[in-house]
């Protein structure tokens, strides 16, 4: 059993937490972005970024070899395994001055929900935050296992 | 030497490595809180050392030190248990924020009960070894 492992669980989280973060930030900064590649002369509006993410557990072998030494494992955290496009149709609005708008003046606008997104960020700030608490806990309770004896 | 060795240092030692585990496994439910299908785990030791020292369960009479633990084992030691069975929300988690995050001031406040409890029987073995000086 290491030390730091709680350290080490509750940084994973703080990483995947804030890489969510930045793929809210971009679905943000891109809610109005209607050219991001050119498919068939046509260009494509930006996809809504959605963060999946897993628990991260030992190499199978490790577990093994842990559980036949008798030790307890705990989980190791959580990784994003991958950051995946929203596959929902996009928005057509109608607006004929716009330079990407087809013969009937409809343009394709990102499936980005502004709604959706700060919602998503108050929930990825608040389990942010959650583990930076638990990331103190651990902390003050090695600090404090330090002071036995003095 | 049977000064250190003492039962109830032995078990602040034992109490205080499975409040460390259970700070990893709250610190991993924590982390978890937003991973589908994530199931929630506790560590059981409490209960488990309340029984032990009831003498509740039943224990064999062992002749022969090859011979199995029947009933109680020999020490004990934290296990963790995943709960499989519940749910909270859609993702089909079940790991609740509030009830980990009161369950991790817990954990810390009685691990700081702990080390000072140690500290004080410490404190006690220096006493005796250099006498009032």
């Amino acid at each position: 059993m290491k030390l730091t492992n709680g350290f080490d669980i509750s940084s994973s989280a703080l990483t995947a937490q804030r890489l969510r973060m930045d793929v809210i930030s971009s679905n943000i900064a891109n809610a109005d972005t209607t050219r991001t590649q050119m498919v068939d002369g046509k260009w494509v509006p930006y996809a809504r970024k959605v963060v999946t993410m897993e628990p991260k557990s030992q190499t199978p072998f490790s577990q093994m070899l842990q559980s036949a030494m008798g030790n307890t494992t705990t989980g190791e955290g959580v990784k994003v395994t991958q950051i995946t496009n929203d596959q929902s149709p996009f928005k057509r609005v109608y607006n004929p001055t716009h330079p990407d708008a087809d013969v009937n003046g409809y343009v394709d606008m990102p499936n980005v929900d502004i709604l959706k997104e700060m919602v998503d960020m108050i929930s990825a700030t608040r389990s942010y935050e959650a583990n930076v608490t638990a990331l103190n806990a651990s902390k003050s309770m090695i600090t404090k296992a330090l002071e036995i004896g003095r | 030497m049977f000064l250190l060795n003492q039962p109830s240092l032995n078990l602040l030692e034992r109490s205080l490595s499975a409040s460390t585990l259970r700070q990893q496994v709250i610190s991993n439910n924590i982390a978890n809180v937003d991973t589908p299908q994530f199931k929630r785990s506790d560590v059981k030791f409490e209960e488990m050392l309340h029984s032990e020292l009831d003498g509740l369960s039943v224990e064999g009479y062992r002749s022969d030190p090859r011979h199995f633990y029947i009933g109680k084992s020999p020490g004990v030691n934290a296990e963790i248990i995943t709960d499989r069975q519940s749910v909270m929300n859609n993702s089909l988690n079940n790991v609740d924020i509030d009830t980990e995050m009161s369950l991790l001031a817990k954990n810390q406040l009685r691990y700081n009960v702990m080390i000072q409890q140690a500290n004080h029987e410490l404190k006690q073995f220096r006493t005796a070894l250099e006498g009032r000086r």
